[in-house]
């Protein structure tokens, strides 16, 4: 479903350019959990940003459903993050005045989709969130706002979904949580890419990517992943 | 939920920032409503003064004024010609007004049509107050100040009788029946009027006859006052026909003063709506800055609503249904305090005039408001709509 084929990508010029990526190749088929693990720095979240539209590479392709993504610019991106792809941010990101609910129903109002009322409280009680839906994220806490991120990412029915260290705000025990529920997520049959700098994380995907300095030197096939 | 609920929602968390936003709107839709509403009111007291008067034309004697000065001094102005009018010119006016009223009206009738009411001035002392006495023609002033309302007692009729205007009875405490002595005679208060607004409720109204002999002024006029039969008759012609035919007087049709007083407050008004047009343009530049504030203060918001799937125009309409509210709310605030400062500034500028407001300014308050805000939002919408995911969320 998705090929990155030598992807590069650098900023800056002369003296000061920074390569952040150098011909990184792989592939995501459907039901796939992968993890993309490195230190600060190695690349990982620009590897997220690029498959993901959100950043421009400097070479390299970015194939989705034997289509090329990567020449799009933004505005034609708006269709691949309506139907195909969703985000799992480290912050969060949800918009503080509106409720949960609310914010999981953010894609369906962009989409022109006005009344998701009912998948938005059933996914969000599919997250355990049923009893949360009026609350303000100021009124939640880390764990309970990811998952409503989680939720907001999930209203779409996306086949792929980004997470940048979705755990790096949580304690261990938040942590664990939200990561049974990637897993599970892709037990029901979507595929996912997770960046993290935390080997115990990465160990939950079915395969882990390591990245350093902007080049793959690592691939670690996990056999279905930590549960 | 629809888009608009979202910016509803965001706006209630940012009320402030709202306010402030549409205060360059308020300010310069108050002043725009204010001026409107106090020429309007203007406008409407000549056009009553007008409707009141406009029939009438003055006759009065040619004074001309020339200043008096020694070198490049000056020390005043001289009042030169005759101060009063003969009462051998009243026929002579009747003729020419009556003529010419007979031939714009095609009236065949040989009777008199109008009204020629001659007036002499003079000064007195009552009750030891200096007090403006008016000599009248009873039948004709009646007929003439149609506005007359007694108060107390009857209207005037015989040469040994005296109606007091409603202030100067107040203030010099006369009464119906109380005599009144004037150089030797003595007149009796058959009547009071009821107040009239002007300088009329200050004087005392006599029989011209009788003020001409007390003054020792037989046969004399200050001025004379012609009704016309409607509106529509040539006021201004019979004016210009007096005072060609009659030499030493000088004919005014009110028409033609109320005209010119409308001309000069047309001027005043067309230079404060372009005052006020400027503020609302400085207005407009203030919600520029503000959005453009709003914009950066929400970059991150942005770039959620893009991440999940806004598109560029989604974004821009964001904005402009921010600029929407925005406009209604200072559209709304601005016709509030536009009308205020109308009913506070108007009686000030016009002496007492009494400004209502006026319910036909409140929808286009309202569209100009709106179309500022939008105008202003334009360009930060713009800017909202190109601002990169990556960058927003790199810019925390």
């Amino acid at each position: 479903m998705l090929e990155i084929k030598n992807v590069s990508k650098t900023y800056g010029q002369g003296t000061a350019k920074v390569v952040a990526l150098s011909n990184v190749s792989f592939r995501v088929d459907e039901g796939d959990f992968i993890a993309i693990m490195g230190p600060s720095g190695s690349g990982k979240s620009t590897l997220l940003n690029v498959i993901g539209g959100l950043d421009y590479l400097s070479s390299g392709e970015v194939v989705l459903d034997g289509k090329r993504i990567d020449n799009l610019d933004e505005n034609d991106f708006v269709d691949i993050r309506r139907n195909k792809i969703a985000y799992v941010f480290q912050q969060y990101h949800l918009l503080p005045s509106l409720t949960a609910l609310e914010n999981v129903m953010l894609p369906l109002t962009f989409c022109g989709l006005g009344k998701g009322e009912e998948k938005g409280l059933e996914i969000l009680k599919g997250v355990g969130l049923g009893g949360r839906t009026e609350h303000k994220p100021s009124q939640l806490s880390g764990g309970e706002q990811q998952r409503v991120a989680i939720a907001r990412a999930l209203v779409n029915s996306p086949s792929l979904i980004l997470a940048d260290e979705p755990t790096g705000n949580m304690d261990q025990e938040t942590g664990k949580e939200i990561l049974g529920l990637f897993q599970q997520l892709n037990v029901d049959g979507r595929s996912i890419i997770m960046v993290t700098h935390d080997p115990d994380i990465a160990q939950h995907a079915k395969e882990i990517i390591v990245l350093q300095d902007g080049q793959i030197i690592d691939r670690i096939n996990q056999k279905g992943g930590k549960q | 939920m629809k888009l608009y609920q979202i910016v509803l929602k965001d706006i209630t968390r940012r009320k402030k920032r709202m306010l402030y936003a549409s205060l360059g709107v308020v300010i310069g839709v108050a002043t725009i409503i204010a001026v409107l509403t106090i020429a309007l009111a203007g406008e409407t007291d000549i056009y009553g003064q007008l409707e009141k008067y406009g029939a009438n034309l003055v006759v009065m004697p040619a004074i001309s004024d020339i200043d008096v000065g020694l070198g490049g001094l000056s020390l005043g102005t001289l009042a030169v010609g005759e101060n009063y009018i003969s009462e051998n010119e009243l026929p002579q006016i009747r003729q020419i007004a009556d003529g010419m009223i007979r031939e714009a009206l095609n009236i065949e009738d040989e009777g008199d049509i109008a009204t020629i009411a001659p007036r002499l001035y003079m000064n007195t002392e009552i009750k030891g107050t200096s007090v403006i006495i008016v000599g009248v023609d009873p039948q004709q002033e009646w007929q003439l100040k149609t506005w007359w309302r007694i108060r107390d007692g009857e209207y005037l009729e015989r040469a040994d009788q005296a109606l007091v205007g409603a202030m100067a009875a107040d203030l010099l405490e006369l009464n119906v029946g109380d005599k009144i002595a004037l150089n030797g005679r003595e007149v009796t208060i058959t009547g009071i009027l009821e107040e009239t607004g002007s300088n009329e409720d200050y004087q005392v109204f006599l029989h011209i006859k009788t003020v001409q002999e007390a003054f020792d002024k037989e046969g004399l006029v200050s001025s004379i006052d012609v009704r016309a039969l409607c509106s529509a008759c040539p006021t201004s012609d019979i004016a210009g026909s007096i005072n060609g035919n009659i030499p030493g007087v000088r004919a005014v049709a009110v028409k033609q003063i109320a005209e010119t007083e409308m001309g000069m407050m047309e001027k005043v008004s067309k230079f404060l709506l372009a005052l006020a047009g400027i503020t609302l343009a400085v207005g407009c530049f203030g919600v520029v800055n503000t959005m453009l504030t709003s914009v950066h203060e929400r970059i991150r918001d942005i770039g959620i609503m893009r991440a999940v799937g806004a598109s560029r125009n989604q974004i821009i309409r964001i904005f402009l249904y921010e600029a929407i509210i925005i406009g209604v709310v200072g559209g709304l605030l601005g016709y509030v305090v536009g009308t205020l400062l109308a009913y506070i500034v108007g009686p000030l500028i016009f002496g007492g005039v009494a400004v209502t407001y006026v319910p036909q300014y409140f929808l286009p308050a309202l569209a100009l408001a709106t179309f500022i805000a939008v105008i202003a939002t334009v360009y930060p919408a713009f800017r909202a709509s190109k601002i990169k995911i990556a960058d927003s969320f790199r810019s925390l």
